[in-house]
């Protein structure tokens, strides 16, 4: 998997690992940020991909600088390779949605220490600087957080902004189709709509999430699968799922 | 390799990697310095300009080295990182095999699987050895790359001296090549020391 930067500024700095190389499990991005030598893993992955994120995790950060993972949701592409992390680092606090604990220690590590999100949200310090936990729930777990760090402006969504790519992928949505933004923004959201369409079960979910995600100010737009909108490319998402209806199997 | 030397072994490669990077940027840099410093003193420098010189084409080398071991040890890591997965489902495996046999039952078509996860488990560390081999390689062709280097460097020290008078600051830039240097020998000879360790431990397998 690549290893790219999202965001750096002293000693805080975002990176996405991505474009994975085993394509029998969905392509999953998994993002790392750093402040003062500490670091949290956002959806650290599937435990088929594990060997692959965790060697492009350590070209960066170091595994002991890891104090903290959050897992948006129950899914095995987020968090079954939980055990194998728990095994490198049992210091890792493992921050997962309380309505899921149960499930997710079904991934095996009974000893790992996990942390219940409520499900109003919360927050975490990381070297000193915040991160909160924005609740997303319907979109699509039932209980299911995304995580908005205020001072670099990443907003880490989950699965809210997801697209299935082509293997050698971009991690930018705006860097395709020669630099165009629109144009590229256009073409990169065929390839989310019908994730979106199918996996997002509640359009009175997916309006109350937009009216609550357009209140902050967010300069990236990172999803768990795809690539990352960024500069007037979130804003171009955020119209575009307001728009479209979602919970289509229902209607068949 | 058990856990714990695993994750120190990723920890020094990590340092490792981190300090050659900076530490050969600087390097560069420094032989850069020390080939303006010539110029700008015309043929009164044009022995130490030979010292510039060579210095900077073993730095280039030397990066060339240094990428060649950052390339090891990805893989290094990686192999390492799949044996521990399969060694998870290998316990689960055998703790079933082991809950089977106390009732008095037995599973030929899991005994099956487990055996083939324990073949699979011992190709990979077969695999994981070579490529630690390749990473203790090229950490000594680093290393050779490295004692040229600090040949050069007592080299300059010596036209440093011989060319005092010339009133260019050549010991001050002759110590901090030298620096530099020292900087990436030190770390490069106790990662090599912890691959050997790794590699005499482990002895054919890990």
């Amino acid at each position: 998997m690549k290893v790219a930067p999202v965001f750096e500024q002293g000693s805080h700095r975002w990176w996405m690992i991505y474009d994975q190389d085993e394509r029998r499990v969905i392509d999953s991005n998994v993002y790392i940020m750093e402040s003062n030598g500490q670091a949290i893993i956002l959806d650290p992955g599937g435990f088929e991909i594990f060997p692959y994120v965790f060697t492009a995790m350590v070209e960066v950060v170091p595994i002991a600088a890891v104090k903290a993972a959050f897992v948006s949701h129950q899914d095995p592409d987020i968090a079954s390779s939980l055990p194998l992390w728990n095994a490198c680092n049992d210091q890792i606090q493992w921050h997962v949605p309380s309505l899921w604990e149960g499930f997710i220690r079904h991934y095996g590590a009974l000893e790992a220490v996990l942390c219940g999100i409520p499900d109003d949200g919360g927050e975490l310090f990381i070297g000193d600087r915040k991160l909160e936990f924005i609740p997303a729930h319907y979109l699509h777990a039932s209980a299911n957080f995304h995580v908005y760090d205020a001072e670099a402006k990443v907003f880490f969504s989950g699965d809210v902004g997801a697209a299935i790519l082509q293997p050698g992928h971009d991690a930018w949505v705006n860097r395709r189709m020669g630099g165009d933004e629109a144009k590229s923004f256009d073409d990169h959201i065929q390839k989310a709509r019908y994730f979106h369409q199918r996996w997002m079960p509640s359009n009175e979910a997916k309006r109350d999430w937009i009216n609550r995600v357009s209140k902050l100010d967010i300069q990236y737009l990172c999803p768990q699968h795809g690539a990352i909108y960024s500069g007037t490319n979130v804003q171009r998402f955020l119209d575009w799922f307001d728009g479209l209806n979602v919970g289509t199997a229902i209607s068949r | 390799m058990n856990i714990q030397d695993l994750m120190e072994l990723v920890d020094d490669s990590h340092l490792v990697l981190r300090t050659l990077e900076k530490s050969l940027r600087e390097i560069d840099r420094r032989a850069l310095n020390a080939m303006v410093l010539v110029k700008r003193h015309g043929s009164a420098l044009a022995g130490y300009g030979v010292v510039a010189q060579a210095f900077r084409e073993r730095a280039t080398f030397l990066t060339k080295s240094g990428l060649l071991l950052h390339e090891c040890i990805a893989p290094l890591i990686q192999a390492h990182m799949h044996i521990m997965q399969n060694r998870r489902y290998l316990v689960i495996f055998q703790t079933m095999i082991e809950e089977l046999d106390r009732k008095g039952k037995t599973s030929p078509a899991l005994e099956n699987t487990r055996m083939n996860l324990a073949g699979r488990i011992a190709i990979e560390e077969g695999c994981a050895l070579v490529i630690l081999k390749k990473v203790i390689h090229a950490a000594g062709r680093m290393q050779e790359s490295i004692a040229e280097q600090e040949y050069i460097v007592t080299n300059g020290r010596i036209e440093a001296a011989l060319s005092i008078d010339s009133g260019a600051p050549l010991v001050s830039v002759s110590r901090e090549m030298g620096q530099a240097v020292s900087t990436v020998a030190q770390s490069i000879r106790s990662y090599s020391k912890q691959l050997e360790r790794i590699l005499h431990e482990s002895g054919a397998r890990f």
